[in-house]
């Protein structure tokens, strides 16, 4: 079998689970008790009222019907009109998705990066303190409670210190002047991004610390190393190209499969933060029952994590020539 | 691990990683720093954005505050009394009894692009709500036959039959513009869901009446709107009241938490957070010399139901003994902290027009928690209820109890108290499981069970299937109205808003009385005995009702026009001036 | 190693395993021999810092869960949920009274801390064991039956696994409302098996190998009998141990939930704590009641972490050798 006949049966695969996430999604939301018309009743509403409003949600339809018109609908791509915005849900996913991206890219290609680097420095100076003091760290920060780390950061940086603004991504006064340019309007929004970004940053780089220092331990052990030594080459040398440039590999598919760990801490930043996201927005969306903007943003998510790990496969499969698909 | 060529370029890692740090560092407070003084713009902090700003769908409140500086009634509350004030009309409706119809004679206005605003509009509203049965506001225009436009400046409403919720309810549904609504709502139409067609309307620049007009709105941080250069209030005097606004404009931002919007406040970022602020954050607040903090009271009712269809939550005396138990102070000051009224009957308090002052009386003030049991023991007593061991000895003393018993002799089933989970309100979760701690004092089975909303109104008002439950509202309209329609037996049907299942034929004739008369002293009286039948009764428990807490500052701008519902109101926003 | 070689290339790991279990199958050594390995595996483990301060950590929660019943008993306003003090009607510091102060209601903020415990290790020693249940089952399934039933259940395994679990579980508790907690912890359990039935599916695999179970076969055994009678009692203690430790996001979780309103109200939890101090706005002004309660659920999934990997290091004496200071 060759790559191109394995990339093809995982994304086959891929598209059976992303049907079947998407079927039980569906069944969820329709089967959960109650309507999600309640919360917009009032008692001036007759029933007769309220039925109406069910009805302009398309929620009176049998099941059926509405499958196969959410269905349609995803093959067309459209995800319906969200119930509180009454705006189509994929407008609302686009506003929201870059935001996401931003805190998400950044905080995991930095955490990555820092593991590595300190990861790498970990195990070559291993049983030293320094080794010690890294280890220990990364493993606080990678167990300490999310959600309370963002909010202990809020305290001492926003509200002790004042240094950061903790809520939002960007503050009206700069926006709302004319004479702020690109640059300043830039510089706005990574100013609100550093309390978001260094909670998601500490919680996620440990873990890229201790999968590189471990690696790395490996590495060192391979009989090129030895060699690359033996010819002389500075220590240095050895550990930043031979060693290290090896042993980050796992570090980078390490960081793709724990997507889904990464992904919950998002979505509680976002709503630490109130950083305007798809996490934040899939919290409230569920919480107020907002269906087809729920189900969408879900969906979303599940299919950037099926990816992410067939894309880690193949990566894994181009790199490793050991590995036979 | 073998030799692989394809690695990961450490080197220029890291180098980028401390440029990233330094540029987010150095450049951050600069940004901070640089703001704009827009002299007399107000900022005002919102919790959440705003959903959407289309009339017909915006119902959350947070569009509402918005939406409610731009389209405005023909009549409004003025702030003291809660009387009616002519608003876009010009001068009180006329009624004539005999063709059961309401003249109303509208003021000169002009809409934001400045085009003018005639009956024309007030028509439109009337027969769009009416055509599209819109759920919201169709309960108001249900009983008006027909809206008759007798000239640019005058519009008549013919009746169907006397309602007296037409003044308070009817008269003041926000108008929309004719000329900016008629293509949507034609083109809304033709479709085959049209009542959806026109919620998921995209509006972007919603024409109004009001004195505010939306200038920008970027989504997820800030509302900007300007002062609408046509208001036709500037400089008269409506209410006792000379209007501006003498503000250039408002701008909303968006915080998403308090703690954030609380630190904007003290920083002194925004002027107003126009929000209930927590109890935790009021004794930092008041110790800034810049924040006056107001206090208003709350259309509201937060309240624990029976489900009276069953037993023994049919008894009233059971229902009655509850409400003893029940320590409301206890709610009050723990739960709330203090920041509440006591709810002694379903009109809350703040609803002076309305509010029946005398109402039976379940001792709220005087009695301890010891007395409160005997008085319960009493009651259940008499009523036939026994216990295997009663909560009160032959010694008058107080015991734990054990086996409560029904009138008939058979033991209570354990009873769950359904609440909404704390997410949603964690006031009522929590008084749901003090009130099961009270009640399990006598030895009734009670548990608090709170469960998603969805699921708890599925129970409680679609299927019956419950016992008690504790629920509230946010923002009960000033009409009592709501009085027929929560105890009126004729509402006791799956979805309807007799969820208690109550059912009394004197209640009932009040009711529909009430809901015919048109005489405001007439129908007081009416409402009043309603509230004291009801609270004889008590299939609901009213509970407390949170005050609400807003905080403002005060070296930019004053005139703050406290009233029901908070100082966020019109008569603020109209009369507020830069110091 | 990708998932996917887990689910089609098993032979490798097989290797690893035939070389653990023979070290550890009770079957087939004797009894004191048995018990001998287990103290073998206990002075490895104990030698190990990191095994070390998290069982001494684990300890010391496990002291708190038990002292849990003692200010209740002391006084009724020490009730964790429901008592308060009758004097004090809103948050204050620690005094003598109260040593880590009162939350809004006037409720003893360290009562509350002492029963978190006790929810804590419930929720993370209940969801760990119907993980446990629910992974053996799967996994020796998966593992004695093979072909069609083996890659089905794997790739079930696989979605779950990749799935973000705290959305998922904070979509069911928005929509199935019942949130007592052993609903959170029934839906923490049905979402964390894959990992438990990995290993157990392995093992199992290793196990269908041996002559015990030809013998077993031959016998006429069937297939119940032979899962049940031979395959479980080989498979079972070592990885209930094993998984137990791992289940630290079944604390986390409950926590996460809680925090975002969604968890048991009538349950006193250290992630409910966080969430009264944040939603009802104590969050600047009460320290100390903010710190606690995010410090401890922070150290106990620290210590069940540690010891997780302690115990690692017990079940595979490869990484023995390597890890020597940690």
């Amino acid at each position: 079998m060759d790559l191109r006949n394995f990339v093809f049966r995982r994304l086959i695969q891929v598209a059976v689970i992303f049907f079947i996430i998407q079927t039980s999604l569906f069944l969820l939301f329709r089967l959960a008790p109650g309507d999600p018309v309640e919360r917009m009743v009032d008692p001036t509403m007759t029933p007769e009222d309220a039925q109406r409003l069910v009805e302009v949600l398309g929620l009176d339809q049998p099941l059926w019907t509405q499958y196969w018109v959410y269905l349609k609908n995803f093959f067309l791509g459209e995800f319906g009109t969200s119930f509180h915005y009454g705006q189509p849900v994929v407008e609302i996913i686009w506003e929201k998705l870059p935001n996401t991206i931003l805190l998400f890219t950044t905080s995991t290609i930095l955490a990555a990066l820092a593991g590595i680097a300190l990861g790498k420095i970990a195990a070559w100076r291993k049983g030293t303190r320094t080794d010690t003091v890294l280890t220990i760290g990364s493993l606080v920060t990678h167990t300490v409670f999310l959600p309370w780390l963002a909010l202990l950061l809020i305290w001492v940086f926003g509200y002790r210190l004042g240094w950061f603004p903790i809520n939002g991504m960007i503050s009206a006064d700069v926006w709302l002047d004319p004479s702020a340019g690109f640059c300043t309007k830039a510089a706005d929004v990574g100013y609100h991004l550093v309390l978001p970004l260094a909670t998601l940053f500490l919680v996620s780089f440990g873990s890229s610390l201790l999968v590189m220092r471990s690696s790395m331990l490996d590495t060192l052990k391979e009989d090129y190393i030895l060699t690359a030594r033996a010819k002389g080459l500075t220590d240095k040398a050895v550990r930043n190209h031979h060693a290290a440039r090896n042993a980050a590999l796992p570090v980078v598919t390490g960081v793709g499969l724990s997507l889904a760990f990464s992904i919950n801490g998002g979505a509680l930043t976002e709503t630490v933060f109130t950083w305007p996201g798809i996490g934040r927005e899939l919290v409230f969306a569920v919480s107020h029952s907002d269906y087809p903007l729920a189900q969408a943003a879900f969906l979303l998510i599940a299919i950037v994590v099926l990816l992410s790990n067939v894309v880690v496969d193949i990566l894994y499969a181009y790199l490793d020539p050991r590995i036979r698909y | 691990m073998p030799f692989i060529k394809h690695a990961f370029p450490l080197k220029t890692a890291s180098p980028l990683l401390m440029a990233a740090l330094v540029v987010f560092l150095l450049t951050g407070p600069v940004a901070g720093i640089s703001r704009v003084q827009a002299a007399d713009h107000i900022k005002i902090g919102l919790l959440e954005e705003p959903k959407t700003l289309n009339y017909w769908l915006g119902s959350d409140t947070w569009s509402k505050k918005v939406l409610d500086l731009i389209y405005y009634p023909l009549y409004i509350h003025e702030p003291e009394k809660l009387e009616l004030t002519p608003w876009l009309a010009e001068s009180a409706p006329v009624f004539d009894e005999e063709t059961l119809s309401y003249t109303v004679k509208l003021r000169e206005a002009k809409w934001s692009d400045g085009t003018p605003f005639t009956a024309e509009d007030v028509a439109f509203t009337v027969n769009s709500i009416k055509g599209f049965k819109d759920s919201r506001r169709y309960d108001r225009w249900r009983f008006v036959k027909e809206v008759e436009v007798v000239d640019d400046r005058t519009v008549r409403f013919h009746l169907e039959r006397p309602m007296a919720v037409f003044l308070k309810r009817s008269l003041t549904t926000r108008i929309i513009q004719k000329k900016q609504w008629l293509p949507i709502v034609e083109e809304a139409g033709k479709t085959d869901n049209p009542l959806a067609a026109l919620r998921n309307h995209q509006i972007r620049e919603p024409v109004g009446t009001g004195p505010f007009v939306l200038k920008e709105w970027k989504r997820g941080a800030y509302v900007f709107m300007e002062t609408n250069e046509h208001f036709f209030g500037k400089g008269l005097e409506i209410a006792g009241r000379k209007l501006g606004p003498y503000i250039d404009g408002i701008i909303f931002r968006v915080f998403g938490t308090s703690d954030a919007a609380i630190m904007a406040i003290n920083k002194g970022d925004i002027d107003m957070f126009w929000w209930r602020i927590q109890p935790g954050y009021i004794e930092e607040l008041e110790g800034e010399a810049k924040i006056k903090l107001y206090t208003s009271e709350r259309s509201a009712l937060y309240y624990l139901g029976f489900n009276v269809r069953k037993a023994p939550f049919d008894n009233p005396a059971f229902r009655r003994a509850v409400s003893y138990l029940i320590d409301r102070n206890f709610l009050m000051l723990r739960v709330l902290q203090g920041y509440g009224t006591m709810m002694t009957s379903i009109v809350p308090p703040g609803n002076i027009c309305w509010h029946c002052p005398d109402v039976p009386e379940y001792a709220d003030k005087v009695l301890l928690r010891g007395e409160r049991i005997r008085k319960a023991y009493e009651i259940l007593k008499e009523a036939g209820f026994s216990w295997n061991t009663p909560p009160v000895n032959e010694k008058g003393e107080l015991v734990k109890a054990k086996g409560f018993r029904l009138p008939d002799g058979s033991p209570m089933q354990d009873f769950y108290i359904l609440t909404p989970p704390a997410d949603y309100d964690p006031a009522r979760s929590m008084a749901g499981i003090m009130i099961q701690e009270w009640l399990r004092e006598v030895g009734l089975p009670a548990s608090a069970r709170p469960m998603a909303f969805g699921s708890l109104l599925d129970q409680v008002k679609g299927r019956h299937d419950f016992d008690m439950f504790v629920l509230g509202y946010g923002s009960l309209s000033l009409d009592p109205d709501y009085l027929r329609m929560f105890f009126h037996s004729e509402n006791d049907k799956s979805g309807g808003w007799n969820m208690s299942g109550y059912s009394n034929p004197r209640y009932d004739e009040l009711a529909d009385e009430s809901a015919r008369t048109m005489d405001q002293d007439e129908r007081r009286k009416l409402i009043y005995e309603m509230q004291r039948i009801i609270m004889q009764d008590v299939p609901y428990i009213p509970l407390y009702n949170p005050h609400l807490i807003e905080a403002v500052r005060t070296d930019r701008f004053e005139g703050w026009v406290p009233m029901l519902e908070g100082i966020g109101n019109t008569w603020s926003f109209c009369t507020l001036k830069p110091k | 190693m990708p998932i996917w070689t887990r689910g089609s290339d098993t032979e490798s790991e097989a290797q690893d395993k035939v070389e653990t279990e023979h070290r550890y199958d009770p079957s087939l050594i004797q009894r004191s021999q048995w018990f001998g390995q287990l103290m073998e595996g206990w002075a490895v483990f104990i030698k190990n810092p990191l095994g070390r301060v998290g069982i001494g950590f684990l300890v010391l929660f496990g002291l708190m869960a038990l002292c849990s019943f003692i200010p209740p008993w002391i006084d009724p306003m020490y009730r964790p949920m429901t008592g308060v003090d009758p004097e004090i009607a809103r948050s204050t510091g620690p005094s003598i009274k109260h040593w880590l102060g009162t939350d809004f209601m006037g409720r003893d903020i360290f009562s509350q801390l002492l029963a978190g415990a006790r929810i804590a290790f419930l929720v993370g020693v209940s969801a760990a064991f119907m993980t446990v249940v629910l992974g053996t089952a799967v996994g020796m399934t998966a593992g004695y039956m093979g072909r069609f039933v083996d890659t089905f259940l794997m790739r079930v395994a696989d979605i779950i696994m990749i799935m973000p679990t705290l959305l998922f579980v904070l979509m069911l508790a928005a929509l199935f409302g019942r949130l007592n907690i052993w609903a959170i912890v029934l839906i923490i359990g049905l979402f964390r098996w894959p990992g438990v039935s990995r290993v157990i599916r392995s093992q199992t695999l290793s196990l269908k190998q041996r002559p015990f179970i030809e013998a077993a076969r031959v016998a006429g055994a069937g297939h119940l009998r032979i899962i049940f009678r031979h395959i479980m009692p080989n498979v079972l203690p070592l990885s209930f141990l094993y998984m137990t430790f791992r289940v630290t996001s079944a604390i986390t979780i409950e926590a996460a939930l809680a925090f975002l309103g969604f968890g048991d109200p009538g349950t006193v939890s250290w992630g409910m704590m966080l969430q009264w101090v944040w939603k009802t706005g104590h969050m600047f002004q009460a320290p100390y009641w903010l710190l606690p309660p995010g410090i401890c659920i922070s150290l106990i999934t620290l210590s069940f972490y540690m010891v997780g990997r302690a115990m690692d290091e017990v079940l595979d004496p490869r990484l023995r050798k390597e890890e020597e200071v940690l």
